[in-house]
């Protein structure tokens, strides 16, 4: 029979499939393993099992303030990127823009660059032409970093919207504001939700740029796992964690009942 | 009152000339088909008429009015697209309310009045609410069509609006479509490169090539009389004889006598349609004939085609499957036509 796999490299394949899952997947497990442990100290294995450490979190107000900077800062983070990253996505799939190539580049290119780089910069305008870090400043820096999600799932749907549905709604006498919100934005939808999903997580749980332009008041999340990993690992840090894990699981499988994860994952 | 005239339209895409310099007039009502093959033009013209695209140079008037340089959406033209462009974020109705509520057609009531009486009259009654992937392939080309004239153009564009349609439910289309003109008397232009479709459809024929009108008529008199060889052989795949006239007397490419010809001397091409070609034992009175050896017969039912060469040149014809019965590939016979009746390009 043509196509039929030799049994040694099925056998391969499902061993090389299981090597990669639980590489992706140990560190959670043993992040959520830790999270239950009874002891004062964030060990692994962990020792007897408790959810004290859930208790303890959800009753301070350090991790509960944390938390709502994070919250708030992704908010605002995901509401920035869409709008800009949507424009600019729209912008380059229409016909005819001159080095639309390099543009797409650009946009892009935080993907490539080393967050480091940009944390740095960042700090360097802020403490020139700012006041120093602030909120303001660390959503920018987090605009930046989300922005290339947005553009690349907003342009990818774009790119198998027939064209002539535009046309159409020109010829049927729609001028161009009625034409984007009519037919170009609800085309893009699933496009925007994706973006919008991925924007909000990765600024949920960056740590890197937020490391260097972290402002007093301004602690996220991530940066106060950080500060207690260093100087007094509980396991309080494996439960937040875990909190942050269930968080982005439960928008995913949201996304996926809503749009289907096989329409935005292009 | 929406009389078309395009006069001198040439449109230029860098180096390549998609329309060169045509002249058209269409008068109001007409069914127009522009055909030929892909990259004739055709269909740059249909969108120079819509509006999607800018012309080169040339005018493009509709009545009184040049809208050579207005903008589609402000044109009022009705358009249906080769992909119907249905949209599919939208249900049926909300698709047919679309050129109204831009146009400003009415209140919702009006309306909505409007877009039941077109699904009446695509027969889909009830089936407003579905969306666009929820209905068939005739029946998303049925919505598209009522979309494209729900708001009373002065012109309707139809750009290659049955090609996605399986043979048989074309063919219920071409007829749909011809008494749709018939009882709305609208201006319309098809663009298609089947040959049959812009036949059976037109009441005017616009055969392009190259970016150049080839020849404009009836669809009779377009297939009878070819005015050049592309026409020809385009328009039912005609044969195409090489003859030399000689004081008067047409002789085929192996000196064969075919008989008498009014047209000046030198060498000419006949056009011999495939249902003009019979193959004989022997020539009827008036037939002129030559000497043919069958190449090959292909049983179609009905009819046969059969590939036979004569004076050095292959030829196909197409007769009836009783006629050619007992004569197979190899075989010789003699291959008749009226030669009066074959065109000359």
């Amino acid at each position: 029979m043509i196509g039929r796999v030799p049994a040694l490299a099925a056998a391969l394949g499902v061993a090389l499939a299981a090597a990669a899952a639980i590489f992706m997947l140990a560190p959670l497990a043993v992040v959520i393993a830790s999270s239950v442990s009874a002891s004062e100290f964030l060990v692994f294995p962990p020792r007897g099992f408790s959810l004290r450490w859930y208790q303890e979190i959800l009753a301070s107000s350090v991790y509960l303030r944390a938390l709502g900077v994070s919250l708030t800062l992704a908010a605002v983070v995901t509401v920035i990127s869409v709008a800009l990253g949507a424009a600019a996505a729209i912008g380059l799939s229409r016909p005819g823009v001159r080095f639309a190539g390099a543009l797409q580049g650009l946009f892009l290119s935080p993907l490539m660059l080393p967050t480091i780089l940009l944390g740095i910069g960042l700090l360097m305008l802020a403490s020139r032409y700012a006041n120093g870090p602030s909120f303001a400043v660390m959503a920018l820096g987090h605009v930046v970093v989300t922005l290339p999600y947005v553009v690349r799932t907003v342009s990818a749907v774009l790119a198998r919207v027939d064209p002539s549905l535009e046309e159409a709604a020109r010829v049927m006498g729609a001028p161009w504001w009625r034409r984007y919100w009519h037919v170009v934005l609800p085309q893009a939808r699933p496009g925007l939700a994706a973006g919008a999903f991925f924007a909000f997580n990765v600024s949920f749980d960056e740590a890197v740029v937020a490391l260097f332009l972290r402002a007093p008041g301004v602690e996220t999340l991530p940066l106060l796992i950080y500060s207690k990993l260093e100087f007094s690992p509980d396991p309080s840090v494996a439960a937040a964690a875990t909190l942050m894990i269930a968080m982005t699981v439960a928008v995913m499988i949201a996304l996926d009942r809503v749009l289907g994860l096989d329409k935005v994952a292009a | 009152m929406a009389q078309l005239r395009i006069d001198g339209l040439t449109k230029r895409f860098g180096a390549v000339t998609a329309l060169d310099a045509v002249d058209l007039d269409i008068p109001d009502g007409a069914f127009v088909a522009m055909l030929g093959p892909s990259g004739c033009g055709k269909t740059t013209l249909l969108r120079c008429l819509a509006g999607l695209e800018r012309p080169t140079s040339g005018t493009i008037r509709l009545g009184e009015a040049d809208i050579t340089t207005l903008p589609p959406e402000r044109r009022g033209l009705g358009m249906m697209f080769q992909s119907y462009a249905l949209f599919p974020h939208m249900r049926i109705r909300e698709n047919l309310r679309f050129p109204l509520k831009m146009r400003g057609r009415g209140d919702a009531a009006a309306q909505d009045a409007k877009i039941d009486e077109a699904l009446r009259a695509i027969r889909m009654e009830g089936m407003g609410d579905r969306y666009p992937r929820e209905i068939s392939g005739g029946q998303q080309q049925r919505v598209a069509l009522a979309r494209a004239i729900i708001a009373d153009p002065p012109l309707l564009l139809l750009d290659e609006p049955l090609s996605n349609l399986d043979a048989q439910l074309r063919k219920q289309m071409q007829i749909e479509l011809i008494e749709l003109h018939r009882r709305i008397g609208l201006t319309t232009i098809l663009v298609t490169h089947d040959q049959e479709e812009a036949l059976s459809l037109a009441d005017l024929v616009v055969l392009m090539n190259a970016g150049r009108i080839e020849q404009i008529g009836a669809p009779r008199d377009i297939y009878r009389k070819p005015a050049t060889a592309f026409a020809a052989a385009f328009l039912g795949g005609a044969n195409l004889l090489d003859v030399v006239v000689e004081n008067g007397l047409a002789r085929a490419g192996d000196g064969t006598a075919l008989g008498p010809l009014a047209a000046p001397d030198g060498p000419r091409r006949l056009v011999l349609r495939q249902e003009a070609l019979a193959l004989r034992d022997a020539p009827r009175p008036g037939e002129a004939t030559l000497a043919a050896r069958i190449v090959a017969v292909a049983f179609n039912g009905a009819t046969s085609r059969v590939v036979v060469e004569a004076a050095g040149q292959r030829l196909e014809l197409t007769v009836p499957a009783a006629a050619i019965e007992g004569r197979a590939a190899g075989a010789t016979a003699q291959l008749c036509f009226i030669l009066a009746d074959a065109p000359l390009v």
